[in-house]
């Protein structure tokens, strides 16, 4: 007698990724969203060697920089405990920095003539910052303006989508 | 332009605010008003009352034992988290659509809503404004109330107004008042006053962005303001518009905030997310 296993998958998997929170899959069917990304940035790694990819949604740049929340309680909300973090747990499932395509989007700004509150672009130089750290080049980069974007990221192909109102959907 | 005449009579379009939200809103913030006063009002909306129970019952609040009774559901939850849910639960009604003109799915405009009244607390919390809490969780929740009918107006004239946004440096709501002639601003306002909202809350409601300098020097504008833009760098749900409004650092000046306070409060709503997630799916 012959034993046969049967491997069912779902056609496709949708997985939102929420804001101060990442994902990391290796299921080819599953795509990760960040919606509505403000001034927080979205950040999607993908190795398609080995099909491992993640996507990861902070909200502020700086831990030490924020009055009465320990970046303990939530260490996927502030860059500068994410990042790191979040590259580490993808090295964790065998990616390679030299393989890693990566697309940093968001870090929109409110209307700020004098700059006071530019967390957008305070989060964007703080995720460059430890990018770079990790000797990690950035593939495409969509940051600033006054716009809302949705980021996904296909984990079968390593494709990542930016999708903004009235401007349809670009695909890297 | 548009004639402004056709856009006020959609007003009459909207599901009004049932009164005894108003009337609650009154007794709420008098402080001579007594709990057994605010019960016996929503007792007699049998409808409420029964909406009320629902939620205290929910798993939402987590208590042990079951409410029977508006009297009970104060005495357990406490008066000021009635109010609100009753508050939530007499607006949403019309928020709950979807409105394409400002690429809101449906129910996104009451998530931004309710998460705007949210931060609203909290600041009203930090500052002290306790005295008028009430309105000013209500005025948050309402202030796009103006959108709920200009939106059609802006799908029809989305490109010109993204041109000025994008090409000109306008805020979203200044190139609204210029290409459709009036603003979600000025709409919402019209919307409160045919409503019979206070005066207060039309101000509120009309004074959101702040375009009146005038309107900075209001607390509780201002509150409800900060707690916008707050939601719009979160990205709570926002739509065509963006974060494409002007920010006012007075505001911080006026509130008592240092940007590391604003951060805080920024990571404390993160926090909150899912808890306000599960009490926009209760409502």
């Amino acid at each position: 007698m012959v034993n046969t296993v049967t491997h069912t998958q779902a056609v496709s998997l949708t997985t939102a990724v929420n804001l101060s929170n990442m994902k990391i899959s290796n299921n080819p069917v599953e795509t990760l969203v960040a919606f509505s990304i403000g001034s927080g940035i979205g950040l999607a790694i993908h190795d398609s060697v080995i099909g491992v990819g993640g996507i990861l949604n902070i909200m502020l740049p700086d831990s030490t920089q924020t009055t009465g929340i320990s970046a303990g309680r939530s260490p996927f909300m502030f860059a500068d405990t994410a990042v790191p973090s979040f590259i580490q747990a993808l090295y964790e499932q065998g990616t390679l920095p030299e393989r890693m395509k990566v697309v940093i989007v968001g870090g929109a700004n409110i209307v700020d003539c004098n700059g006071l509150f530019n967390i957008g672009q305070k989060n964007r130089e703080a995720v460059q910052t430890f990018l770079s750290q990790h000797h990690l080049n950035i593939h495409y980069e969509d940051t600033g303006g006054t716009i809302s974007r949705t980021l996904s990221l296909e984990i079968g192909s390593g494709c990542s989508s930016i999708r903004i109102f009235g401007r349809g959907e670009l695909k890297i | 332009m548009i004639n402004i005449e056709d856009i006020v009579d959609r007003i009459g379009l909207l599901e009004p605010v049932p009164p005894v939200a108003t009337q609650l809103l009154v007794l709420a913030e008098d402080s001579d008003s007594s709990i057994a006063e605010i019960a016996d009002l929503l007792m007699h909306d049998p409808a409420l009352t029964a909406n009320l129970l629902k939620i205290c019952n929910s798993a939402y609040l987590g208590i042990s034992r079951k409410i029977e009774s508006i009297r009970e559901a104060i005495s357990f939850v406490g008066l000021d988290q009635i109010v609100d849910l009753v508050l939530l639960n007499s607006v949403s009604q019309n928020f709950q659509n979807r409105y394409d003109g400002y690429g809101l799915g449906e129910g996104e405009l009451w998530r931004h809503a309710v998460s705007s009244a949210h931060v609203a607390k909290i600041l009203a919390d930090r500052h002290g404004a306790t005295q008028n809490k009430h309105l000013i969780f209500t005025a948050a929740l309402l202030k796009d109330i103006g959108k709920l009918v200009l939106g059609r107006y802006v799908a029809f004239s989305f490109e010109k107004i993204n041109i000025l946004v994008h090409s000109q440096g306008l805020s979203f709501n200044e190139a609204e008042k210029q290409i459709i002639g009036m603003n979600h601003e000025e709409l919402g306002a019209m919307v409160a006053e045919k409503w019979c909202f206070s005066d207060k809350m039309t101000y509120i409601i009309r004074n959101h962005h702040l375009s009146d300098p005038a309107a900075r020097d209001n607390l509780e504008t201002a509150i409800v303001y900060l707690a916008d833009i707050i939601c719009m760098m979160m990205g709570v749900c926002t739509g065509a518009d963006g974060l494409a409004y002007r920010f006012y650092g007075d505001v911080l000046k006026q509130l008592n905030l240092s940007v590391n306070d604003l951060n805080g409060i920024i990571a404390e709503m993160g926090e909150h997310q899912s808890s306000i997630e599960n009490l926009v799916n209760l409502i």
